[in-house]
């Protein structure tokens, strides 16, 4: 019973963030819309997580399962990489290398500079 | 054969057998790099190809599972409000690094697409690639990009972010908790953040709290290359 009352609040959840989406036509999808939609639902109180957690954790902690048949398109997809494969993941190697790299120095960076401001300011 | 999988009940079917097979093997031979995902995803499509079996009939099932992404996505809300406390003593570190992620994700796979001459359907394709797969997709489908080449792009990112991540840290002597954190979930997302976690209580909260947030800032920055025509 429990698991389909958690369920039936977020599916519900769901749907008012597509249709939130649609009636005030937001460019934002439906489903980011609903993510917004919960996240305040949340912080206001209106949702409690204990409402919502076994089942959303379920799906969380299963959440990959969702993705394969959206993986398996690439089988009809793989042609518009026009045989770029090596270049294409050199990109996303570069790519992620970068980010990490980037995100993590800056936020190191501030975090130094902000202790050391509030020792100058003691 | 047709009329053996022409029908709903074998999408379903073969994709829950991949996926449960997939995480037994995992769990079995105790190795980071077997991903059920990617794993399940290749065997399918094997399955698919070997015995002549039609892309639309995997789908008719496929497209029921395929259904569960929004709600997916929605629940995305849930680890962001629990690491609400972290994200408060560390507001600005946390936002000025994942902006600087995702603003540099962005433009190196504009740049590095533009470089190698890659078509513009590849870069749209490839611009959500760190981020969380069910926004991923979200970002790809609304770019009018192509969602398997997303997926794929995105699996690999969250390999190879986890497994380099020790040896990048060590070599930029990142060691702050925080920061090595937000560089695992941002970069890439939940298969990121599960390393995260072997690193430390802190490191692992913080990458499930960059998963949520790096999306919606990935999210906002291509709806705002959108709605000024970039894209």
């Amino acid at each position: 019973m429990k698991i389909f009352k958690q369920l039936l609040i977020i599916l519900a959840i769901s749907f008012g963030g597509e249709l939130l989406s649609r009636w005030l036509s937001l460019p934002l999808p439906g489903s980011i819309v609903g993510m917004l939609l919960l996240l305040f639902m949340l912080f206001t109180g209106i949702i409690k997580q204990e409402q919502i957690a076994e089942t959303a954790d379920f799906m969380l902690d299963h959440m990959a399962f969702f993705f394969i048949p959206a993986g398996v398109g690439v089988m009809v997809s793989y042609h518009y990489l026009e045989g770029n494969f090596l270049v294409v993941l050199g990109l996303i190697v570069i790519s992620t290398l970068v980010v990490m790299m980037l995100t993590s120095l800056i936020t190191q960076w501030m975090i130094k500079t902000k202790k050391k401001d509030e020792r100058t300011d003691q | 054969m047709n009329e053996l999988t022409n029908n709903h009940l074998f999408g379903i079917l073969i994709s829950v057998a991949v996926f449960y097979g997939g995480s037994v093997l995992r769990k079995k031979l105790k190795r980071d790099f077997i991903n059920p995902l990617l794993l399940g995803i290749m065997v399918i499509v094997a399955v698919l190809l070997l015995g002549d079996i039609p892309y639309e009939n995997y789908m008719k099932g496929g497209s029921v599972i395929h259904a569960f992404l929004g709600p997916v996505t929605v629940i995305l809300a849930l680890p962001l409000y629990r690491q609400r406390k972290l994200l408060m003593e560390y507001k600005l570190p946390i936002i000025a690094g994942i902006l600087t992620g995702v603003i540099s994700s962005l433009v190196s796979v504009i740049l590095l697409c533009r470089v190698f001459d890659l078509n513009n359907l590849l870069e749209r394709s490839l611009v959500g690639h760190s981020v969380t797969t069910p926004i991923g997709i979200n970002i790809s489908n609304s770019l009018g990009a192509v969602e398997g080449i997303t997926v794929v792009s995105i699996i690999i990112t969250g390999i190879l972010g986890a497994s380099v991540a020790p040896l990048l840290y060590r070599l930029f002597r990142i060691v702050h908790p925080v920061a090595k954190g937000l560089g695992l979930g941002t970069s890439s997302h939940a298969l990121g953040t599960t390393k995260a976690m072997e690193m430390g209580e802190t490191e692992g909260a913080v990458s499930s709290l960059a998963i949520g947030v790096a999306a919606l800032t990935t999210v906002a920055m291509v709806t705002i290359l959108q709605l000024t025509g970039w894209y």
